[in-house]
């Protein structure tokens, strides 16, 4: 297999050869994918906390005095009807004090106010979206039924969430794509620079009748270990990221969830890698394509 | 093994540099392509080797119709071509004897192909002594016969040559003309461009006489000049065959490859100064 050797042998000459250059690339690859990949996983973290938060996401529909618990439950079985609906339960005036008491423990004031007058706080429906999106549809549904008072939500909180959510995939996604094309243009640039300091070699090797794939497989193979190097430094720099990051912020706020499965770190970690890989191959196939020493 | 069809080259920018040209070069012959600069020899001898495409006409090389071949073949159409340089071509950073394995190598030929071929063509050359020698330590004529060896490492069917002395003092000239000859004694085809009037006269071999791009004289056993304006040898020159004392070694070129008195082996430098006499009869070289 003089082939194989000889393929891996030029490989590798032509990076320790040009050290600075393939250095050069290897960083650029690096830097590219950690940003990237270090957004995908902000982003993971931030979807999987709205995710968290939107399970708690309910529109609530506030009854009026005057209609009978037969009436509530009719209400209550249209509502359930809804395609956009999950789920409904009735929160009586006991129950909702129970809970105004919770949430207003820190203002005794307030809790004052109801203590006084239990009438104020009205039992309600409390209605589960099957998506936190659809919220403002079950609300105006809602508005339109007779025997309710006003309907709620946490209209505010939830669009920040989602346009904080959706806001981080468009920047991964545009990070991804420009840092992805400035990878691939840095390794095409190392590759030229090594088609170049080797145009010699390649002159007499397409003058002896030395087969194309023989001439450009380690131009390639070069490529593909340089972007794969650079991926690895990038997954080796986030994952430890991620370690640092939940070893030391330990005393997040309990509704932050900085816990990210270990199966999506895999996942998108080997997908890095192989981005690594093929913007190398990319790279070196764009340099080979366009040199003029690789003309026949 | 070489047969051109009414070909013409014309290049970007409407500079035609060969006007049909047609050539029909049997297996095993010598053929001297000549002519002043700019008349097309290199043209020809880059369409030969299928490096450039006629713009018009057909050429086969080797059986193969050039322009009917598909690129990606072409590497193995170059595998029965030798080619030789004026600038030799040889990678700096490797020895002599590297630099015609490297011919071997590339072509994915076996480590035990190469380690026996590459000392025999070396000694064919007579370079075998000079074989771990990185090329600049070398003079402008081993160099050249470092780039033969490389040529022929493969055994091509053809050899093509373009101005392989045209670097070279004339007394080395003549060592690698006698190299050239051994190996078209092997069998192989030798096409060399040259407007070295010294060696054509001497070697009287085919020659084709180029002028602005098209074919002014195809002669077999021809001269550089037209007869009529160059004096010619009493006898021609056979420089491969001569021994130093001057008798006339009739060996085939089998023998002459196989036996460990090769004509070429030792200081072949050394060895031509004693013989530009001959030379010095044809005419002047420059």
């Amino acid at each position: 297999m003089t082939g194989l050797s000889y393929t891996l042998r030029e490989a590798f000459t032509n990076i320790s050869r040009n050290g600075l250059v393939v250095l050069g690339a290897v960083l650029a690859v690096f830097v590219s994918l950690t940003l990237t990949f270090g957004t995908l996983v902000l982003g993971e973290v931030v979807r999987i906390n709205t995710l968290q938060w939107a399970e708690d996401v309910r529109v609530s529909a506030y009854i009026r005095d005057d209609v009978s618990p037969s009436g509530i439950a009719s209400m209550q079985a249209e509502m359930e009807s809804w395609s956009e609906v999950d789920e409904v339960f009735f929160m009586s005036r006991t129950e909702a004090l129970a809970e105004a008491r919770v949430l207003l423990a820190n203002r005794p004031a307030a809790l004052r106010v109801i203590e006084d007058d239990p009438s104020i706080v009205p039992p309600s429906l409390r209605i589960k979206p099957v998506d936190p999106e659809d919220y403002q549809t079950i609300v105006t549904r809602a508005e339109a039924m007779p025997g309710l008072l006003k309907v709620e939500s946490a209209a505010e909180a939830i669009d920040g969430m989602i346009s904080l959510r959706d806001g981080l995939q468009i920047m991964t996604l545009f990070l991804a794509v420009a840092l992805g094309i400035a990878a691939v243009a840095l390794i095409a640039n190392t590759i030229h620079m090594a088609i170049y300091s080797r145009r010699e070699e390649i002159e007499i090797m397409n003058l002896v009748g030395a087969s194309n794939w023989f001439v450009r497989t380690p131009f390639l193979l070069e490529g593909a270990f340089e972007g794969f190097v650079g991926a690895g430094l990038a997954v080796l720099v986030v994952v430890g990221g991620i370690r640092i990051a939940s070893n030391q912020l330990t005393d997040l706020p309990d509704f932050v969830n900085i816990a990210i499965q270990s199966d999506y770190i895999v996942r998108n970690g080997a997908l890095v890698l192989i981005f690594g890989v093929v913007a190398g191959l990319v790279g070196s196939g764009l340099s080979l394509t366009v040199h003029k020493y690789l003309r026949t | 093994m070489l047969r051109l069809e009414n070909v013409t080259k014309v290049y970007d920018g409407g500079v035609v540099a060969v006007k049909d040209v047609s050539l029909d070069i049997n297996k095993g012959e010598f053929v001297f392509l000549v002519g002043p600069s700019g008349s097309g020899k290199s043209t020809l001898i880059r369409l030969m080797m299928r490096d450039d495409l006629p713009t018009n006409g057909d050429i086969w090389i080797a059986g193969k119709h050039a322009s009917d071949l598909s690129p990606w073949k072409v590497p193995q159409l170059r595998r029965s071509i030798g080619t030789v340089f004026q600038d030799f071509k040889l990678l700096p950073n490797k020895t002599v004897y590297e630099n015609v394995a490297f011919a071997m190598e590339v072509t994915g030929k076996p480590r035990s192909a190469i380690n026996s071929q590459v000392p025999q063509v070396l000694k064919l050359v007579g370079l075998s002594a000079m074989a771990d020698r990185p090329p600049r330590s070398l003079s402008g004529g081993e160099q050249q016969r470092v780039s033969i060896a490389r040529a022929f490492v493969n055994r091509p069917l053809i050899l093509l040559a373009d101005e392989p002395t045209g670097n070279l003092d004339p007394a080395t000239s003549v060592g690698i003309m006698r190299i050239l000859d051994h190996i078209n004694r092997t069998g192989t085809t030798v096409v060399m461009a040259t407007h070295d009037h010294a060696i054509v006269d001497a070697m009287r071999r085919r020659v084709v006489q180029l002028d602005r791009g098209r074919v002014m004289r195809d002669e077999s056993r021809g001269v550089y000049g037209s007869s009529s304006v160059v004096e010619e040898p009493e006898e021609p020159v056979d420089l491969a065959v001569t021994d130093d004392d001057g008798t006339t070694n009739p060996a085939s070129a089998e023998t002459v490859l196989d036996t460990d008195e090769n004509p070429a082996e030792g200081t072949p430098d050394d060895k031509v100064t004693s013989e530009p006499t001959e030379l010095a009869a044809t005419g002047d070289a420059g």
